[in-house]
C-alpha cells in the first residue's frame, strides 16, 4: 500500500473539531458519542466525545463537537458509587438500544469556581451511554429517590 | 395556549399518537395519564427544568484544570 493511500484512509475516519478548551481537536469518527435525546438546555448539540483528563485522573471530559464552548466534567458512576444502579426505563433502553445490555453511567459534576471540595455529581440525571453504538442520552430519574446535586466530598 | 376543560375519564388527544386521560382528581392534585409510542420521552417538567439549570451551571462552571480535583478525589478515601 502506498503512503498516499494511508493518508486518504485517515482523512477518512477523522475529522478536526475546534473547542475552546482543547483548541482544535482532531475525532475518531468512530468515537464520536450521539445523543438520541440533546441534553436538557443545550438543545443544539447532538455530537460528544469522550476525553479522558488524564492517565492518573478518573475524571473525563464530555466535549460537546457541536459547539465548542460546551463541555461538561464527568465521572463514571462506577467509579464513584459502585452500588449506583437506577432504573432507566424501557423508553431510555429502546432509545439507546440497549438490547438487555446494561449501559455505561456517567455523572455530571457540578465545581464551584475554586471550591473543588464542593463539587456534587447530578444522580438525578446520569448520562446513559451504550458504548457498543455509541449513543447516549440523560436519563431523567425520580427526584424522590435520586439527587440533583450530590456532595461528592462529604461522609455517607 | 389551549384551554379545555375534562372531567374524570374525559381525554385529550395530540396528533395521532399522543392520548392524555384525566384519571382522579382528589384534594387539589390531579392524576393524568398518557398515552404515548415508546420514543416519545415524557417527563415532569419541573424535573425537566431542574435538570436543565444544572446542567448549564455544570457546563458554565467546567474548570480549565482538573488535577487538583483528582489529588482531592484521591484524598477523599
Amino acid at each position: 500500500m502506498t503512503s498516499a493511500a494511508v493518508q486518504k484512509q485517515d482523512a477518512e475516519s477523522t475529522l478536526t473539531f475546534n473547542t475552546s478548551r482543547f483548541g482544535a481537536i482532531e475525532v475518531d469518527l468512530d468515537k464520536i458519542i450521539t445523543m438520541t435525546t440533546p441534553f436538557p438546555g443545550f438543545p443544539d448539540s447532538r455530537r460528544f466525545i469522550l476525553r479522558p483528563h488524564g492517565p492518573e485522573s478518573p475524571f473525563f471530559w464530555l466535549q460537546s463537537l457541536d459547539d465548542p464552548h460546551l463541555a461538561f466534567v464527568v465521572i463514571p458512576a462506577a467509579t464513584l458509587l459502585p452500588d449506583y444502579r437506577p432504573k432507566l426505563g424501557a423508553a431510555t433502553e429502546t432509545e439507546l438500544q440497549l438490547e438487555g445490555a446494561a449501559p455505561d453511567l456517567l455523572l455530571i459534576l457540578t465545581i464551584p469556581p475554586g471550591q473543588p471540595e464542593k463539587m456534587t455529581a447530578n444522580l438525578l440525571g446520569p448520562v446513559a451511554l451504550n458504548p457498543r453504538k455509541r449513543l447516549a442520552c440523560q436519563a431523567l430519574l425520580d427526584p424522590s429517590l435520586y439527587e440533583l446535586g450530590w456532595p461528592v466530598f462529604t461522609d455517607k | 395556549m389551549l384551554i379545555l376543560a375534562r372531567k374524570i375519564g374525559e381525554a385529550i388527544k395530540i396528533a395521532d399518537e399522543i392520548t392524555i386521560t384525566v384519571m382522579e382528581i382528589k384534594g387539589g392534585q390531579v392524576k393524568i395519564g398518557v398515552d404515548a409510542p415508546p420514543h416519545i420521552t415524557i417527563h415532569r417538567s419541573e424535573v425537566y427544568n431542574r435538570i436543565s439549570e444544572e446542567n448549564k451551571k455544570a457546563a458554565q462552571e467546567a474548570p480549565l484544570d482538573l488535577s487538583s480535583l483528582a489529588t482531592t478525589l484521591k484524598n477523599r478515601s
